[in-house]
């Protein structure tokens, strides 16, 4: 297959970047791998690339048009620049397929993210971070229709294991759940406020396999976690107070030492949410262990 | 389309062609005893293989009694025909439930650890 310059251009990218000795390992409190999730943000403010999450959805033609195909590719890359505090940049590519005129596509708004560990647990596999993320209008293509204007969303982040279940309760010592909650402030009076909010459940057989009961699982299962995010949003004014919508994504993530990867059905909740079931596709890449020259560590300071 | 769905199809290729030829951190592959297993004799030695290759000089597994006391022979080593391999010697263990702790650092420097329960039937 011909690989176009684009992909070149990302493993340029990523070529550049290697190199190496050590670095800390990604997401971890204690013996818990919290994984990097599809639908929703995890709750550590450390270094990662998503690259790339593909999505596709049939979107039901209404009052904002005509129906069509629509396929996301976007990354998502986060920096640790102080011990425990990142910032991050993401963006996603939009394709639109629509039956009787020409394919719209374009960028989305660029969205960019700083995040803060406020606290870990390790006995009880605990972290809580807060962070602030910004969609800044007029970075995106208008042919796709992305907002001029810009979003604010502070926001607060969740992981929690559940090692407290004890001998008896061995098997439900592999859950685990990560979340977000937040506000997002429009800065136009055009568009909604609405709380967003979402969260995952969790079932890691690395988990079990290494820290709790080895029940024989063979590779490639004993590598991955199946889970279920739930990803919501709840608008508050404009005459839309309390209307929810959202996806629910069942899926299963396969762990390697260098990358992820992972595929969720996208189901929406209701009818406002959507009439037909999307489905992602996600690659997480480990760049803390494939580049630890580079990432792995915050730029100033030292991660205690 | 066609391009579109190339440029992803590349951009996957590619990254899962990268790690290739980069080596990563030692995760535990399986044990002996068993992670969470019972046991009906106790084992003589505590064997943990690993996901690559560990650096002897910083590898170590301890075992801790129920009352939290080290009791292993403190003479952890890395087997000398397969380096993904670390034993500690155990004296005979009396019934009960032991915790083993490990650090290793694989041979390209990456720190990991982790632990686990296995139990000598009474």
């Amino acid at each position: 297959m011909k690989i176009t310059r684009f992909a070149l251009r990302c493993a340029a990218l990523e070529a550049i970047l290697f190199s190496g000795s050590r670095a800390l390992a990604h997401g971890y409190v204690g013996d818990r791998f919290f994984p990097p999730t599809i639908s929703t943000d995890d709750p550590f403010a450390v270094d990662e690339l998503a690259l790339p999450t593909v999505s596709v959805v049939k979107n039901a033609g209404g009052d904002d048009g005509p129906g069509n195909w629509e396929w996301d590719s976007g990354f998502e890359f986060d920096k640790e620049i102080f011990p425990h505090f990142s910032i991050g940049i993401s963006d996603t590519y939009i394709y639109q397929h629509f039956r009787h005129q020409p394919a719209a596509q374009g960028w989305d708004n660029l969205t960019l993210t700083a995040k803060y560990e406020l606290w870990h647990n390790e006995e009880h596999e605990a972290i809580i971070a807060i962070g602030l993320e910004g969609d800044i209008g007029g970075t995106g293509s208008r042919g796709v229709g992305r907002a001029s204007f810009s979003t604010l969303s502070p926001k607060l982040y969740f992981g929690k294991g559940f090692p407290e279940f004890g001998d008896p309760l061995w098997p439900l010592q592999p859950f685990a759940v990560t979340g977000e909650i937040g506000q997002s402030f429009p800065t136009s009076a055009a568009d909604l406020n609405a709380l967003e909010w979402g969260f995952a459940v969790e079932y890691s057989l690395p988990y079990l396999q290494q820290h709790v009961k080895d029940i024989g699982l063979p590779k490639p299962v004993a590598n991955m976690i199946p889970l279920v995010e739930f990803s919501m949003e709840t608008t508050e004014n404009r005459g839309l107070g309390g209307l929810t919508t959202g996806t629910v994504n069942p899926g299963i993530l396969w762990e390697t030492d260098y990358f992820q990867l992972g595929v969720e059905a996208n189901i929406p909740i209701n009818r406002a949410s959507g009439s037909h079931v999307g489905a992602t596709i996600q690659m997480w890449i480990f760049i803390d262990d494939l580049f630890p020259k580079i990432f792995g560590h915050p730029i100033f300071g030292e991660r205690s | 389309m066609k391009r579109f769905l190339m440029n992803i199809t590349g951009v996957i290729l590619v990254s899962l062609a990268l790690p290739a030829f980069v080596s990563a951190h030692a995760n535990l592959d399986h044990a002996e005893p068993k992670v969470g297993a019972t046991v009906n004799q106790s084992p003589k030695e505590v064997k943990i293989w690993f996901s690559q290759s560990v650096e002897p000089a910083f590898s170590t597994i301890e075992v801790f009694d129920s009352a939290g006391k080290q009791i292993d022979k403190k003479d952890s080593h890395v087997d000398k025909a397969d380096k993904e391999l670390l034993i500690v010697s155990v004296p005979a263990l009396d019934p009960g439930t032991y915790k083993v702790v490990w650090h290793v650092v694989s041979t390209d420097t990456h720190k990991t650890h982790g632990d686990f329960k296995f139990t000598v039937k009474r």
